[in-house]
């Protein structure tokens, strides 16, 4: 008596898991994108249209993630894959190999390199090795702190997204050209707010907030990191801290996953204060969009500048 | 046999050409539309910029005012960023803001003169001290190199895209096998990884190292353990397990991960196969699951199946299962906490002479498994770059009586995330010893062995992601 129900119900099961789209409405891209904030700008442009998910989660360091199986099951049935490039997320590559997903691999119509044709800071002109650390050989891979660079960021992915659903083209290009009308009204205020501090020296704790201190006209003037990716030495944090003290430095800049401990004991010793910025979009609470993002840390800083 | 090989060659040779219809000649012609138009764009671009800072220029020197300049960031900012606004000048407009910059050093990937694939060289340098008995019958962990300090493997790799639908990898070592032998340079690995084929399938050939359990397809210096475990070298000797042929694997549309593997070898390992001949070939497979256990833990599970002949034309194969578990939490960039797992089990037949000299075949059932877990208890700092672990190990012998045991913690230094130093200990009881394990018969004993490893290991240039 009991074996057919069973029996059907383990069908059920088994139809239920082969099942290609459980959730996703047909005509939506399925987009992944290696940051978050790839994530919240590939939204902005793909609107209704896009389905995205993320691989790093925003709490975490996107130098150097775990290519994990999870990850792949991600980008399994990707239509298109969003990687920030400039050697930050050589990771995903790992991932796209092993999702078997010939959608996004390298070369594919689906991947989509968010980095073209930007003006990338810190473009080695010499020769480096890795006795300067965990260098980016490509140049500083954080533009997407830059809001200024959001205009070219969100055109790269248009055109990724018309590429593989040309149809969408032109609701892509609303879509983008409403964000862009929100981020230049926010990008007045954020100007207003930063500007009574214009050449104020900032030491951040690993050297990413490069492109976002640039752009509103603070200095970045060292970092808690001596060399990327390498642990500072006592050394280098006493010359900091003398540093800190003869040019008057207030805020050191830390992302959540950074060494909070040491960078507070640099700002106590140094008589500044540690500002915890969200390195990514939803690293911190009121985070979830872009323009929240670039809001939340305009305001920090301003506050930890004051 | 000969039609399954005329059908493979037929699969592997039609494959690449599958993707080509979706590169149709459309989408190249809408491709280059863009580009150019991105050019035009850009064009126009230098040319308002150039005419921008013309102004600028102009102003200031007519003001005959002084030009603050911006500190410069340290470190150097290498790119052009927009000029600072000049005193008593019009502030930039939040368009200008938005504006793409100046693309002064307009990032290019792949350059004229650039390479295009990568390469690595890593090194694997031991030493080892043990007590001279068993180095005189050769029964330590290296085998043949006690007491010694030696390159175990120098790897130069390359790896990238062959083309959009293919990758491959080639990985050529040297290391010293034995105390007076010259250092022996070998192909370690050369394959090609077909990409683009339908249904999530991709197909390897080549020589490669078997995707069999969690250690095998790792190279030594990637390995979480100085010395390899006992059982891997019981049952497949001290290369493991490296063969020609072609694998394929399949990651099935599921809500969950599972890899699906299936290979066919020549079967050129001489310790667990050595038939050596694709009419009889070593046929393997393997299924991988993996799940998230919270934000922070993960667990891998797999089995793993090698079926082939030995030289003596008698079956013999090796069924594993393994287990690999990581916790990370926030904060760590490299996992806490990590436990691993292997279980293996031999199903052989052997040729045996009894005492009346008749060849008899007799069936052996063996086992062995290894466990193992490191800790990196700091997430930063300098402590971050210790880590301590231990493994345990128990094997029986594949084909003759006995079995061991062995216990070793070891301690790792990372200096950086190209540089390791791991300093270790192990301790190994064996019940039978020693001439019929391979070792040397000379009248030493290596029932009992006490070892002291030191292990230094580089990494120089690219270095692929290692997956979980």
């Amino acid at each position: 008596m009991l074996r057919s129900p069973l029996l059907v119900l383990a069908a059920v099961a088994v139809c239920g898991l082969l099942d290609p789209s459980p959730t996703l409405a047909a005509d939506k891209l399925r987009v992944v994108t290696s940051i978050t904030d790839l994530k919240a700008l590939t939204e902005a442009v793909g609107g209704d249209l896009v389905e995205v998910d993320a691989l790093a989660r925003s709490t975490q360091n996107a130098h150097d993630l775990e290519a994990r199986p999870s990850l792949m099951i991600k980008v399994r049935r990707a239509d298109a894959l969003v990687l920030n490039g400039l050697d930050l997320d050589d990771w995903a590559d790992v991932v796209a190999q092993g999702a078997n997903n010939p959608n996004v691999i390298v070369g594919a119509r689906g991947r989509i390199d968010a980095s073209r044709g930007l003006l990338v800071l810190e473009v080695p002109r010499a020769r480096i090795d890795r006795s300067m650390g965990d260098v980016h050989p490509a140049g500083n891979p954080h533009y997407t702190l830059d809001p200024g660079l959001a205009a070219q960021v969100t055109q790269n992915i248009l055109e990724g997204l018309a590429r593989i659903a040309p149809n969408n083209r032109a609701a892509f290009e609303r879509n983008r050209q409403q964000f862009l009308a929100g981020l230049e009204e926010a990008m007045g205020r954020w100007n207003k707010l930063l500007e009574p501090y214009k050449g104020a020296p900032i030491v951040v704790n690993h050297n990413m907030w490069l492109y976002f201190l640039t752009r509103f006209g603070l200095v970045q003037a060292g970092s808690i990191e001596e060399r990327p990716g390498i642990p500072p030495t006592p050394s280098h944090l006493v010359k900091l801290v003398n540093q800190m003290k003869q040019e008057r430095i207030k805020v050191i800049v830390v992302e959540p996953w950074g060494d909070l401990k040491t960078v507070k004991r640099v700002a106590e010793e140094a008589g500044a204060q540690a500002a915890v910025l969200a390195s990514s979009v939803g690293a911190l609470k009121g985070t979830d969009t872009y323009i929240n993002w670039v809001d939340s840390n305009v305001k920090m800083l301003a506050q930890a500048l004051k | 046999m000969r039609r399954l090989v005329a059908v493979a060659l037929v699969v592997g040779l039609l494959a690449p050409a599958l993707p080509v219809h979706a590169q149709d000649t459309e989408a190249i012609r809408r491709d280059m539309e863009q580009m150019r138009k991105q050019f035009e764009a850009m064009q126009e671009q230098y040319r308002k910029t150039m005419e921008t800072m013309a102004d600028r220029l102009q102003r200031l020197e007519s003001q005959g005012q002084q030009t603050t300049t911006t500190p410069v960031a340290a470190p150097p900012v290498t790119a052009q960023l927009p000029p600072p606004t000049p005193p008593g000048g019009s502030p930039p407009s939040p368009m200008d803001l938005i504006r793409p910059r100046q693309p002064f050093a307009l990032y290019e990937r792949r350059g004229p003169g650039q390479l295009l694939f990568d390469m690595g060289v890593t090194g694997d340098f031991i030493g080892n001290l043990t007590q001279s008995n068993v180095e005189k019958n050769q029964g330590g962990s290296f085998s043949g190199l006690e007491n010694l300090f030696f390159p175990r493997e120098v790897e130069l790799s390359f790896f990238g895209q062959v083309d959009p639908y293919a990758r491959a990898e080639v990985r050529i070592e040297s290391g010293q096998g034995s105390r007076n032998d010259e250092l022996t340079v070998s192909l370690a690995e050369a394959n090609l990884t077909l990409m683009t084929l339908p249904f999530g399938t991709q197909l390897k050939m080549g020589r490669v190292r078997n995707r069999f359990g969690l250690l095998n397809e790792l190279h030594s210096h990637d390995r979480p353990f100085i010395d390899d475990p006992n059982v891997l070298v019981q049952f497949f000797g001290r290369d493991g397990l490296r063969e020609n042929g072609f694998e394929a694997t399949w990651v099935p549309d599921l809500p969950f991960y599972l890899q699906v593997l299936g290979g066919v070898f020549n079967g050129e390992n001489g310790v667990a196969f050595g038939r050596n001949t694709l009419r009889h070939p070593l046929a393997t497979g393997r299924v991988r699951t993996f799940f998230d256990l919270g934000d922070f833990g993960a667990i891998q599970l797999g089995s793993s199946i090698a079926n082939g002949d030995t030289p003596e034309q008698k079956s013999s194969t090796i069924i594993g299962f393994d287990m690999k578990y990581k916790y990370t939490p926030t904060g760590w960039q490299r996992a806490l906490f990590t436990a691993y797992g292997e279980y293996l089990l031999s199903l052989r037949d052997v040729l045996v002479t009894d005492s009346d000299g008749i060849d008899q075949t007799r069936h052996r059932n063996r086992q062995g498994f290894y466990v193992g877990a490191d800790v990196r208890p700091f997430a930063h700092g300098e402590l971050s770059k210790w880590l301590l672990g231990f493994r345990y190990d128990w094997t029986q012998y594949p084909v003759n009586p006995g079995q061991e045991w062995a216990v070793g913690p070891f301690l790792a230094y990372y200096p950086s995330e190209f540089l390791r130093f791991r300093l270790g200990y192990k301790h190994t009881e064996r019940t039978n010893c020693c001439s019929y394990l391979n070792f040397a018969d000379n009248g030493g004993s290596a029932r009992r062995v006490d070892e002291i490893f030191l292990q230094a290991t580089f990494i120089l240039g690219a270095h692929p992601t290692h997956p979980f």
